[in-house]
């Protein structure tokens, strides 16, 4: 593409000898993201809204104003490292208060993790799983996250329907009953071994 | 000497006016230059000759040849050295050479990188510290995540390749950070610009990625260019919940807010140059081209 070959003539555009703000194109082509994503609002300031936990579900956002992050030393080896920097990461919070859990769930995690909360009611969730804070904070939250959720699912009870509750009724009665016969046939066995006696 | 009334030319000069009063060019008048190719001295025998090409005894004379790559009898080469599946493609392979956060810190704390400007590759390589070379498969930076924990700069960023916790390091601390493809002749103009300007060749508009990079610049998650905004937009709010921060509201700096939201056109090379014009250092002067077909293909 030699522009010297066209005989178009060249438009003197800028003759400037500083450069400033001003000289922002804003060159479009046919590839550009309001041709690529025509009904997008191009914005990625939008903040969304956050998830709400209602009817008793976890919606999985843990809102960072409402738990206290600390970081400590690790513990292990590594020398200069592991001594000077806070690398372990403890996300706290109190339990009994913490209303962005809902109220079914709140009480069941308390249940299942009662040796792991303090004295004054919080929940302490630790990770130095990385040589990074950041690493180790996203580990923590992760845990969290995963213990709430597992939390929730055990409180949901699964609908079960008429045909698998009498199927179910059916399994557990023929084991029973092949449990009986079994356990009659080594009665037998067991009796065959010993010797005859004069009533039997 | 050839002459216009008494002025002797010499040169340039007279070679021209040899040409005006020459006749027309054509077959007839022109001849290669001596040994430009060489005869054939003994055309006669049907393949060529005495021995038609054939040498002397051997197995060559005597038709019976060795298959190739054959070394008389101990193990060949081809044989000898096994094939690696792992080394499959390595000559196309891209390569990103890295730079930490760190690293990136220290630039911005010393002053090296201007935070009131987008950074891009241009602006990296203008530091002088880090050198890109396209002609050894190279096709941009990549951030790397040492230093994580200490970045504190708030930058708008475009590299070519960054993981999560980068991202995240860099949207956490108020920033935007970007992933963008340039092939091999944008990358040359990009990483000195003022060399490129010097050539006078016009900018070149930005080819679009290889088959097997689309996706990766289409995904929101990689902060691709080529990715929807409103997803990214919810990527940036998802990421801030997995890492633990309050996502920062770009909105509330006005002043800044411009810089940030800047990003190239997917075809662009430069900050504030379209492709198609031709940058004169030496007067201070840009042209651009006028001509529909030409305005059409650097749009297209």
């Amino acid at each position: 593409m030699d522009l010297r070959n066209f005989c178009c003539l060249r438009r003197l555009l800028i003759s400037s000898t500083s450069c400033s703000r001003a000289y922002l194109s804003g060159f479009k082509s046919n590839l550009s993201l309001d041709k690529l994503y025509p009904t997008s609002r191009l914005d990625i300031t939008t903040i969304p809204k956050a998830p709400e936990s209602k009817d008793g579900k976890f919606s999985g956002y843990i809102p960072m104003d409402k738990i206290q992050v600390n970081y400590v030393r690790s513990g292990g080896p590594g020398g200069q490292n592991v001594n000077c920097v806070s690398t372990k990461t403890e996300v706290r919070f109190h339990l009994a208060s913490a209303d962005w859990i809902p109220e079914p769930i709140r009480v069941k995690l308390a249940e299942r993790v009662k040796n792991q909360i303090s004295k004054e009611g919080y929940f302490i969730v630790k990770s130095e799983r990385t040589r990074s804070q950041q690493l180790n904070l996203a580990d923590t939250l992760d845990k969290l996250r995963n213990l709430i959720h597992s939390v929730a699912q055990s409180l949901v009870v699964p609908e079960v329907s008429e045909e698998t509750l009498e199927r179910q009724r059916r399994l557990r009665e023929r084991a029973a009953r092949e449990r009986l016969k079994e356990k009659r046939a080594h009665s037998m066995t067991k009796q065959g071994r010993q010797s005859p006696t004069l009533d039997s | 000497m050839a002459g216009v009334g008494n002025r002797v030319l010499a040169g340039t000069d007279r070679a021209l006016d040899l040409l005006r009063e020459l006749p027309r060019l054509s077959l007839s008048n022109i001849r290669s230059n001596p040994k430009a190719f060489k005869r054939n001295k003994r055309g006669r025998g049907q393949h060529g000759g005495k021995k038609h090409g054939a040498g002397n005894k051997g197995s060559g004379q005597r038709q019976n040849f060795m298959r190739l790559g054959y070394e008389t009898g101990n193990n060949p080469f081809y044989l000898r050295v096994p094939k690696e599946p792992y080394y499959k493609g390595h000559h196309i392979r891209r390569e990103y050479p890295p730079i930490s956060l760190m690293q990136l810190q220290t630039l911005i704390d010393t002053g090296r990188l201007d935070t009131s400007k987008p950074i891009d590759l241009t602006a990296l390589c203008n530091t002088k510290l880090f050198q890109l070379s396209p002609f050894e498969n190279q096709y941009g930076f990549q951030l790397t995540d040492e230093g994580l924990d200490n970045f504190k700069g708030r930058i708008n960023i475009e590299v070519q390749y960054a993981p999560e916790q980068v991202i995240a390091a860099i949207e956490k601390n108020g920033g935007v950070i970007t992933t963008a493809f340039y092939d091999a002749p944008s990358l040359i103009a990009m990483r000195d610009p003022m060399k490129f300007f010097a050539s006078g060749t016009p900018i070149p508009k930005r080819q679009m990625p290889p088959e097997n990079a689309v996706e990766y610049y289409t995904d929101p998650k990689n902060r691709g260019y080529l990715a929807d905004p409103d997803l990214v937009a919810l990527e940036r709010f998802k990421l801030a919940q997995k890492y633990g921060y309050e996502l920062p509201d770009l909105k509330k700096d006005p002043e800044l807010l411009p810089m940030m939201l800047e990003r190239k056109d997917p075809r662009q090379i430069f900050f504030g140059l379209n492709p198609g014009w031709l940058v004169n250092l030496k007067d201070k002067k840009i042209f651009e081209p006028e001509d529909e077909q030409l305005l059409e293909y650097y749009r297209s």
